[in-house]
């Protein structure tokens, strides 16, 4: 299979959080198409990583770069990742009391369109768009106008970040942690959502600490990530490996090895 | 003591007192307030009741007026062209005068009756000097309702009998001011045993108006009252109002009061719950920005066994504006059962506005229900983020949390119409906040 261009490309990416050193020196490539995974143990700066690609304040950024679909990303302000293409899927989706999931919905994609150039969305197209992709995540419609997460259960929010990706249509998803907290029927519905919209185009980066969401969300590439950078990457069974073995002794073999490749 | 209440003002009473020969049924009335002021005075900043709000400027600005010998009684061809905030009133005070009806004025709602305290019978009488006089009206302790009585020139005497199994129509009152005297309205409202009534109330004036209102409501048993009351006035305008409610067995009072206008406005809102099961639900919002101070003042007395209250003030402050909110409950001894539950809520976008809030709880009986809440804080960064990665730029992130903060509100106006119409008019006025909204 011929490489695609890469849509995201992290090289030696360090990030210090109030003087302490989170990532330190990660390097990934995501090409359109794929979905990585990237596994860790807690603390191994998994969320730290999604934040930053997000565009959180409360980073700093100290050596590296990241671009995306040829733009550094760093320089741009959140909103304009977001209409660049880039959707970041929230381990805890904040609650937006009084800010209906419609309107959100609608602002956003205006804005991705006015940064284009183009003409606001017509409202019957809008109307069809969500109620779509709300019955493909088996949402209530009576969802769409309440407020954003607003009195949500965990799973109801998960369910409602992965409908508003379907609604956005990015060309890349980083889901932090979107399996926490989900039972198997959420975990299926939300899989679903995700299958859904793979293709040749778009790409994934899962952040995960369990390998189950990797039975139904198959990847292409597993990483771990621990101390701050991937220090192990492979294909699925890697997942199979760490979820029988557990993070340590994967952690372990993998530090020997490359200690024993420095010598 | 007599601070504020100078010889201008007493001069101006003593005047008043006998000018309107068809109010001369006020004469005791009117009597008593003197006397009122003449001990309490205008209030000023020693009072607790008014440390937050400086009535300086106020007196000031009313002096002026009364030097000029201008009373409202003079002011009956005064005109005012306002834009519509919520549609047409039925019924306009111009500076307290109550105005003739033009053509094509729009016809009251069945089962209501209003008239001019001038126009009264013997009978009317007697039931306006009830409610004028009634157990703990305003009038006994409040100067700013003992002012309105002695310098008013006319009223509105308004009735509802109406029983209508469904929602009656609203009524719209405009209370207008000119800016070329001060106004006294007064409203006096009696709800019927099991009538109903829905009302708004709406302040208007020109640039650089000074009113002083009152109204007295009394809801019969098992009656049901709707209170909008709004005001959007000139950045240069001031406006004191005293608004007392009472409630008898099985009342409800549903009232909402939105401030988004005005250099100077005090509210002093006050609501017996008298009647078993009486129950008042009272929302708030203001929104000070530019150098605009609001200050809402709320007392709410539960008197009888198996009153309920539930109150909540929604305040926005940036700029140099200033709000203030003090949300009083009191539970008499013998209230038992009394459920009540009280919070203000208030968002702050600039470090140069201020929000004074204080609940106040005075209970004096066992077996209650009674919460309190107040904070202040900043737009929750957690969710301007949350929008942004979605999409939405900075300044479409602040706005959209602000319309939603306020929004609260609005959403508890019935009919829903009406709601929809004042969101519009608080969207304009939050495009156009006077002040940073960091």
């Amino acid at each position: 299979m011929q490489q695609s261009a890469p849509l995201l490309t992290i090289t030696d990416l360090r990030v210090t959080v109030a003087g302490k050193e989170i990532l330190t020196g990660m390097n990934l490539v995501v090409r359109a198409g794929e979905v990585h995974a990237i596994m860790g143990p807690n603390g191994s700066g998994k969320s730290t990583l999604a934040h930053v690609l997000a565009g959180r304040d409360g980073y700093t950024i100290t050596s590296g770069s990241v671009s995306f679909r040829d733009q550094d990303l760093l320089a741009m302000e959140p909103e304009e990742r977001a209409r660049a293409g880039l959707f970041l899927g929230f381990q805890y989706p904040v609650e937006v009391p009084g800010v209906s999931n419609v309107y959100l919905l609608r602002a956003a994609l205006n804005a991705r369109r006015k940064a284009r150039g183009e003409a606001e969305i017509d409202a019957a197209q809008f109307l069809r768009l969500v109620r779509e992709k709300a019955k493909l995540m088996q949402m209530n419609e009576s969802f769409l106008n309440r407020g954003v997460n607003e009195g949500f259960s965990g799973g109801e929010k998960k369910r409602n970040e992965i409908f508003q990706m379907a609604v956005l249509d990015p060309v890349l998803g980083i889901l932090d942690e979107t399996d926490s907290g989900l039972d198997i029927d959420a975990l299926k519905v939300v899989a679903n959502g995700v299958n859904s919209q793979r293709g040749p185009d778009r790409a994934f980066v899962l952040i995960t600490h369990y390998q189950r969401l990797l039975d139904y969300i198959r990847p292409d590439f597993v990483h771990v990530l621990a101390g701050g950078q991937i220090i192990r990457t492979g294909d699925r069974s890697l997942a199979l490996e760490l979820e029988a073995e557990g993070y340590d002794q994967t952690v372990a073999a993998a530090k020997s090895q490359t200690q024993t490749a420095a010598r | 003591m007599n601070t504020g209440f100078s010889p201008i003002w007493r001069d101006a009473c003593q005047r008043s007192r006998n000018a309107i020969p068809q109010l001369a049924w006020l004469k005791e009335l009117r009597d008593s307030a003197i006397s009122v002021l003449a001990e309490h005075g205008l209030p000023d900043l020693t009072q607790e009741e008014w440390r937050y709000t400086s009535l300086t400027d106020y007196v000031q600005r009313g002096a002026a007026y009364l030097a000029d010998k201008v009373t409202a009684a003079d002011t009956a061809t005064a005109t005012l062209t306002v834009e519509e905030t919520v549609g047409q009133p039925h019924l306009e005070l111009l500076d307290g005068l109550l105005q003739e009806p033009g053509s094509g004025a729009r016809v009251l709602p069945a089962g209501v009756e209003a008239l001019s305290l001038r126009q009264l019978s013997p009978e009317l009488r007697a039931r306006a000097t009830g409610l004028l006089a009634s157990h703990k009206t305003p009038d006994d302790t409040r100067p700013l309702a003992a002012l309105n009585m002695a310098l008013l020139s006319d009223g509105l005497y308004l009735r509802s009998t109406a029983t209508a199994d469904t929602p009656p129509p609203p009524l719209h009152l405009r209370l207008a001011s000119s800016g070329t005297a001060m106004a006294q309205p007064r409203l006096l409202i009696e709800l019927a045993p099991g009538s109903q009534l829905s009302l708004i109330i709406e302040h208007q004036s020109a640039a650089g108006a000074l009113a002083n209102a009152v109204t007295q409501i009394r809801c019969g048993a098992g009656s049901r009252l709707d209170l909008l009351r709004i005001q959007d006035l000139p950045a240069d305008a001031l406006l004191t109002e005293t608004t007392h409610v009472e409630l008898d067995r099985d009342a409800t009072l549903s009232a909402t009061s939105l401030d988004f206008g005005g250099q100077l406005v005090r509210q002093d809102l006050s609501v017996a719950l008298n009647g078993a099961g009486a129950t008042a639900n009272i929302n708030g919002a203001f929104v000070v920005d530019g150098h605009r101070h609001i200050d809402n003042h709320t007392t709410i007395d539960h008197r009888a066994p198996d009153t309920g209250s539930r109150e909540m003030f929604h305040g926005l402050a940036t700029g140099h504006g200033r709000g203030v909110f003090n949300g009083r409950i009191v539970v008499q001894p013998g209230a038992v059962r009394t459920a009540s539950a009280l919070n203000s809520r208030n968002l702050l976008l600039a470090t140069t506005a201020e929000i004074d809030t204080k609940p106040e709880l005075e209970i004096f009986t066992d077996d209650v229900r009674c919460s309190h809440g107040a904070t202040t804080g900043e737009l929750d960064a957690n969710a301007l983020f949350y929008l942004r990665t979605r999409g939405l730029g900075p300044d479409e992130a602040r706005q959209a949390l602000i319309t939603a903060f306020l929004h609260a509100t609005l959403a508890l106006i019935t009919p829903e119409d009406l709601g929809v119409r004042v969101a519009a008019r608080l969207q304009s006025r939050l495009e156009a906040l006077d002040g940073a909204a960091i």
